[in-house]
Order: structure tokens, then sequence, then C-alpha cells
């Protein structure tokens, strides 16, 4: 079960809270640098006023003299809606009119300097007559516009701070979601339980793909597991049959058995039935053997062409006594990389079992050709063949054609072929001969020893 | 014969050591691979008989040693299963011939005897004579009485296995083996079938058959029929 603890500890988790955090500094940096340049600006903006102001203040003196100068701040006075001060100073220094606290300004316009953060903005004139007229404005504006602002970017990053936490914990739910059906399945398959898969979405996302690719894993897992129960299987039950004809033979023997005759012949008939129990054991075993292989150290340039003129002269006259005939078709120096031993017993399975699954009168043959890169090499018979859905079974251990269960043989033959075929690099395939079989072998060509370094 | 058998496996070597003995050898045992090297550079044997698995010193590693100290006794190799490059490494290592395990003791002992028999290196022989067959390696012509035998290629190479073995068991596997260079069972007895048509051949002329069949082992050529 999901808890808060997996939760925390997620890495969607953490990842989308780093993003946050990241995103937040960058809202944070925007805004900071949005506020300074917009009360630069409103300060600016507000410099020009206080000139403009003291300016048309000049100018109500220029053209109506003191009188129209003081009519018009005395206007200006009336106005609730401005935060423009204003002082008149005259030649004496003392205050004629106006706001007495802005008078240290008009000796420095910076004001004094203690109190120079919340310096006014000032302009100051002197008139015609010495006196001085001195325009401020306390920035009250600018201060306002300013505060909105930076309320307005912490708002937003309160907002992209709440948003983002959020996002996180929805995605790392989602993540681990999307994780756990995977988990579940891997923790059944586990158990035991080769069936279960996991459940696709069918986005085609990346968890659907893992999904997916980790289903093909466990389809894998599952049919060599069958496979291997399947052998193990047939392995027992093949086994069981000689094992009980000996003991059967024995038993016999030890009720009816008189004279040493007898005996001699019973031991003869149980060291038969024995030899056979090896004999499949031991295919068993070189099979392992063959597949568990990779190493080639043991192969050796081997001439096909060689081996098939031997098998094919050592076939011929049993082929002809049980009346078959074999015909052969090698193409000479065609060189392939191998075990010569096991390549032997490859061919000769296969002519074997043409020979053993045809009817009297069949002819079988042996074909050896190069093409390309290639040595093709096949045997084929004029037989009865084998239906297109048994080419596949007919390769697994101890598989056997239902008419060819009576006849001699322990069901070892082609998987013993199959196998030595891959580990030569080459493929073992049945085909149709029209009519007949056709069991073919492709091998990469390799040439002999002294050959491929000529120039 | 004087053999040297080198086995790790207390029962197996019992019975080698018996079976050898009742077939009139003399036996020298050794339980390890160290002993069986001391063993077989102290005394001369005329064959040894190294298993491949062996505690400590390995038989491969045996043999090798033994070749590096220029012991050229016959060597044949025993194996539980025929892994896929064991003949091969067997021979390699030094070893003169190889067998699987388990295996009839009429082969072991055909194979002990064929090993014995080899002709020492350096002697070329161009005709082997028995009776009266007489077998030309140069010209790989047969002749019976002075009237040739015309033989087919592997014919021929059965004949000369055994008149090279003249008078002892050779198996069906050693002709297997030293003809059709096949180092498994087939199921197919090529070897009887090949070994009837020599046979007919060689006794077209109405002569007694030099060749005896000994049932479920193999053929023994015979000298004293002419």
């Amino acid at each position: 079960m999901r808890t808060y603890r997996d939760l925390l500890r997620s890495a969607g988790l953490r990842f989308t809270l780093l993003y946050t955090l990241a995103f937040m500094v960058s809202v944070g940096a925007i805004g900071w640098l949005t506020v300074l340049a917009v009360t630069d600006a409103l300060e600016r903006q507000a410099q020009r006023g206080v000139d403009n102001e003291a300016r048309a203040l000049v100018d109500e003196f220029n053209a109506g003299g003191r009188q129209d100068l003081e009519a018009a701040l005395t206007g200006r006075f009336a106005n609730p809606l401005t935060h423009t001060r204003y002082v008149l100073i005259g030649a004496d220094g003392h205050v004629l009119l106006g706001d007495a606290a802005l008078l240290p300004y008009t000796r420095d316009p910076a004001g004094p300097a203690a109190s120079r953060s919340d310096v006014p903005l000032t302009a100051a004139r002197k008139l015609g007559d010495g006196s001085i007229v001195l325009v401020a404005d306390d920035l009250t504006d600018v201060r306002d516009v300013e505060a909105v602002v930076t309320r307005a970017f912490l708002t937003a990053l309160a907002a992209a701070g709440l948003l983002g936490l959020g996002t996180a914990l929805l995605l790392s739910s989602a993540l681990l979601h999307r994780l756990d059906a995977i988990t579940r399945t891997a923790e059944a398959v586990v158990a035991g339980d080769l069936t279960q898969r996991i459940a696709r979405t069918g986005s085609q996302d990346e968890f659907d793909r893992l999904a997916a690719t980790l289903n093909r894993m466990l389809d894998r897992i599952g049919g060599l597991m069958v496979n291997l129960r399947q052998v193990s299987t047939d392995i027992a039950h093949d086994l069981r049959t000689p094992l009980s004809r000996l003991r059967q033979g024995l038993e016999a023997t030890s009720h009816r058995a008189t004279t040493a005759g007898d005996y001699r012949v019973a031991v003869e008939h149980a060291v038969e039935e024995t030899d056979r129990i090896l004999d499949i054991f031991s295919a068993l075993l070189r099979i392992a053997q063959i597949e568990a292989t990779t190493l080639r150290k043991s192969f050796r340039p081997v001439s096909l062409s060689e081996l098939f003129h031997t098998v094919a002269d050592a076939y011929a006259a049993p082929a002809s006594d049980s009346g078959r005939t074999l015909v052969a078709r090698i193409v000479e120096d065609a060189w392939v990389q191998a075990d010569h031993d096991l390549l032997a017993q490859l061919f000769v399975n296969l002519v074997e079992n043409a020979l053993q699954h045809t009817p009297p009168g069949s002819t079988v043959g042996l074909e050896l050709d190069v093409r390309g890169g290639s040595v093709l090499a096949a045997v084929r018979d004029d037989g009865l063949g084998v239906p297109a859905s048994e080419r596949e079974k007919v390769l697994r251990r101890f598989y056997r054609l239902e008419r060819s269960r009576s006849g001699p043989g322990n069901g070892l033959g082609l998987s013993l072929a199959a196998a030595v075929a891959e580990l030569h690099g080459g493929r073992l395939t049945l085909s149709d001969a029209q009519p007949g079989l056709r069991v073919s072998v492709t091998f990469p060509v390799a040439l002999p020893i002294g050959e491929g370094v000529a120039g | 014969m004087k053999i040297l058998a080198v086995e790790d496996d207390a029962p197996t070597l019992a019975l080698l050591v018996s079976s050898l003995e009742e077939a009139g050898h003399v036996v020298e045992q050794a339980g390890d691979g160290q002993t069986g090297l001391r063993l077989a550079r102290e005394t001369a044997h005329d064959v040894a008989v190294v298993d491949r698995m062996l505690p400590g010193l390995d038989g491969l590693e045996l043999v090798r040693q033994l070749r590096a100290l220029g012991v050229q006794t016959p060597v044949l190799f025993l194996t539980t299963m025929g892994g896929i490059s064991d003949r091969v490494d067997g021979l390699e290592a030094g070893g003169d011939d190889y067998l699987v395990k388990p295996f009839a003791l009429a082969e072991l002992l055909a194979r002990i005897n064929a090993l014995a028999r080899r002709p020492p290196l350096g002697r070329v022989e161009t005709i082997i004579r028995v009776a009266n067959v007489e077998l030309d390696l140069v010209t790989r012509r047969v002749t019976r009485a002075g009237h040739v035998v015309d033989l087919q290629p592997r014919e021929f190479s059965l004949l000369e296995f055994l008149m090279r073995n003249v008078g002892q068991l050779v198996t069906r596997r050693q002709l297997l083996e030293s003809v059709w260079d096949f180092h498994f069972d087939p199921r197919t007895n090529i070897v009887e079938t090949h070994m009837s048509r020599l046979r007919a051949k060689l006794n077209s002329d109405g002569g007694p058959d030099p060749i005896e069949t000994v049932r479920g082992s193999g053929y023994i050529l015979h000298a004293d029929i002419s």
C-alpha cells in the first residue's frame, strides 16, 4: 500500500519541488527588477512634474507679479488631491507663504543629510524680486505604486509556490500510481505467478513502452519455463519406459531363469537396455552442453565437401540395402569454421532420419552449395514430409510424429542437429521438398588456413 | 603387456585393474595425477590408460608434462561424457586415443592392443601381408592369392585396419573412427554393411573367410586361414 512516506521519498516529488523552487526564484527576480524599473520611471516623471510646476509659477510671477503668484499658490493649496507642497520665501529669508518645513531645502536642494531617504523631490526658482519659490513632491504616489506592484508580485510568487507544490504532489502521486502497477506485477511474478502481466494504458508513453518491454520479457521467461517443465516431464517419461522394461526383464529373470544360459541372455538384455538409457542421457547432456556453449575455441576449418563425401559414401550402401537411393550433389571446397565431430553427427542424424522416415523406394539427396558468403547444406527426401504445423515441434526434444512413434530412435536426433547448427552460427530449417522433406542448414563460409591471407 | 591405469574413482579403478589383469596384462595403478606422473616416469609401460578428470594434476596436464619429458608411452584417455572439444583437446595434449565411459570391456582391450601395436614412428610400410592377402598402400591395390580384389576406398581402409591388427579383436567403434572419422554411434550399422561387401569381394574366389564376426563387439582377421 502506498503511504505518505512513499510519496515524500518519491523522485517525482523531489524533481517537481526543485523545479518549483527554481520557478519561484525567477519570478522573485523578475518582480524585484520590475519594481526597481517602475519606481525609477515614476520618480523621473515626478521630478519632471515639480520642474514644470516651478516653471509655471515663475511664469505666473513674470506675467502678473507677486499678486498673481500668491493667488495661484492659494488656489493650489485649496486642492485636496495633490501631494505637491509649496513655499514662498522673501528676499530677507522669511517665509511669506506655504509650508515652512520646506525651508531647509531652499539652501541645500538635497535637504538635510539625516533624512535623505525621505527626501522629497524639489525644484526652487529665484524670482525677479529676490524671493524664492520652491515646489516639492513627497513621492507618496510613487511609493503607493511601488507597494501595489510589489504586493502583486508577492501574491504571484505565493500562488506559484502553491501551484508548484500541488503539481509536485499530483505528479508524483501519478508516477507512483503507474510504477505501482509495475511493482505489483513484478512482486506477483517473484511470488511465482508467471502469468501476471503489467496492465497497459495504450498511451505509448515511456511507462507504457516500459510495460510492453517488461511484458515481452515475462513472455520469454514464461516460455522458457514452460519449455523447461516440458523437457523435465519428457525426460522423466521417456526414461521411465526403458527403466520399466529393464525392471520387468530382471524381475522375470529372477522368477523364471534356471540355467546359466538363461541368466546370460537376461544380463545381455539388461546391458542393452541400460545402453539405451545411457544413450538418452548422453544425447540430452550433449544437447545441453552444446546449447550452453558460446566459446568456439575448439573450432577449426572443416571441409564440408569432404565430410559430405564421407557421409554419402558411408550411407550409399545401407540406403541401397534398404531399398532406397542416396544421391549427392556436392560442391568442392566448401569450408566452414566448425567442430568436425559435431558436424559429422549433425549430417549423419539428418541422413539417418531421412532413410528411416521414408518408405522403401524413396530417394534421399545430399546437397552442398556455396552461394555468396554462405554454405548451403541440405538433406532432402521425397517421402511423406512433415506437415507445416509440425515443423517447429519436431525440433523439440523427444517430439516425434505420430506415425514414427513406434519406430526406432529417441526423438532427440533433430534437437541435437538444431543445437549443433546454432552453435555454428547456422540455422536448421525444415521445408517442403514437394514431395517430401528438406532439412537445410546455412553456415557462414570460412576459408581454409593459409588460403585467406594470400596477396 | 604392462599397463599403467590412472583413475581417481576407486571402484572404477578396481574394476579396470581386475579386467586388465584377467585379460593377461600386468597393471600398475595410480589414484591421482601426481602418482600417475611419477609411475609413468619411473617405469616403462606399453600403454597408459588415463582418466581425463583427475583431482590435483588433471589428466590432460599429466600427459602434457609426460610428453614434455620425452616419455612416448601411448596414452588412452578415458572420459565420462564426450564434451564438445574433449577429443581434440586430448589429442592435442599428446593423447593417442580416446574412449568415452561407459564402454564395453572388449572395446577397452581392443584399443589397448591397437595402441601397443602401433608401428614406431619413422618406419614406413608400403605393403602389408596377412596370409595370402596383400595390400599395397601406395598403389592402393589388394590381391588375394595373386588375384586383384577391386575395393572401394572405405573397404580398402577397413581391410587395412584389420590387417594392421591381425589376430586381434577390432571393434565397430574403432572402425567407425579410423575409417569414417565418426566419433559417435550412428543408429545405422554402417560398419556391418561395408564389412559384408568387403567380405563378399574378398571371398569371391570361393576361399575361406579370414574375417570372424564377434557378436556384439566387432571383427577379427585371422592369419592362419588361407
